[in-house]
């Protein structure tokens, strides 16, 4: 009786061991699982951040072009203006320039004046189209030395005054 | 089964090669000057026609000549933003040195 007490003590103490040693070992598997699954989301995480940072710096580019054709698109418009202007102008007795009349009155520096005109507009189409500016454009920065019809593409260093 | 993603070649598209654009000259012919204008035309060897514009006609080529080529520099810009875009000079660099 006493000995069947024994093994079934020894049975019971063996059956624990084992059944501690299993846990053991399911819980190591788990914690490396656990690991690689942690090394998995860091990096993850990583690589996320790097899609966020290159979201933002593309995001900042496209408002800083946006930004960039506004701006042309305002000097543009005030050389477009100004355009109207010249044919436009009122005079000190408040009248309205008509280059017709003037025309009629002083065709010779009329003619003279839109031919010049003329020349400066067909240079400003040519850089348009990509041409390369000329050292005197470039260098330009007085109203006598700039091309009046274009000068925000055709003189960079000239500030309007 | 695994994909790698391949980046598209950029296009790297040359830009047109510009024109040298014509000189042209305007005349302005009123009822007084037209014989002498005329008269001039024949002896430099032209022909005697002129084609011609009104005041205000030649006010509205001038503007939209001014559109056009404004149109032309949005355009330009254009593409050189999305250039820069897609295309910026920094990676064509890192390219090239590898």
């Amino acid at each position: 009786m006493f000995s069947s007490i024994k093994i079934a003590m020894i049975v019971i103490a063996l059956a624990t061991a084992g059944g501690g040693f299993l846990h053991y070992k399911t819980v190591k598997a788990d914690l490396e699982t656990a690991k690689a699954n942690n090394l998995l989301l860091e990096a993850s995480v990583e690589g996320q951040k790097a899609v966020i940072a290159q979201q933002e710096n593309d995001f900042k580019s496209i408002l800083a072009a946006n930004a960039t054709l506004q701006e042309q698109n305002k000097v543009l418009a005030a050389e477009f203006s100004a355009l109207d202007d010249r044919f436009n102008k009122i005079n000190a007795q408040g009248e309205v320039r008509d280059i017709g009349k003037l025309a009629v009155e002083r065709s010779r520096s009329i003619e003279r004046v839109i031919n010049g005109a003329t020349k400066k507009a067909m240079r400003c189409v040519e850089i348009a189209m990509g041409s390369p500016l000329t050292e005197k454009e470039e260098n330009a920065t007085k109203k006598s030395e700039i091309n009046s019809e274009c000068p925000s593409i055709a003189n960079p260093n000239y500030v309007p005054y | 089964m695994f994909s790698t993603e391949v980046e598209r070649a950029p296009l790297n598209l040359p830009n047109p090669e510009t024109p040298k654009l014509e000189d042209l000259r305007w005349t302005i012919i009123t009822s007084e000057n037209a014989a002498e204008v005329f008269a001039k035309m024949q002896e430099q060897g032209k022909d005697p026609v002129l084609f011609g514009l009104s005041d205000d006609d030649y006010e509205l080529l001038s503007k939209n000549f001014a559109q056009i080529r404004a149109y032309m520099i949005q355009q330009g810009l254009t593409l050189e933003q999305y250039r820069d875009y897609y295309e910026p000079k920094e990676e064509t660099g890192k390219e090239n040195a590898n």
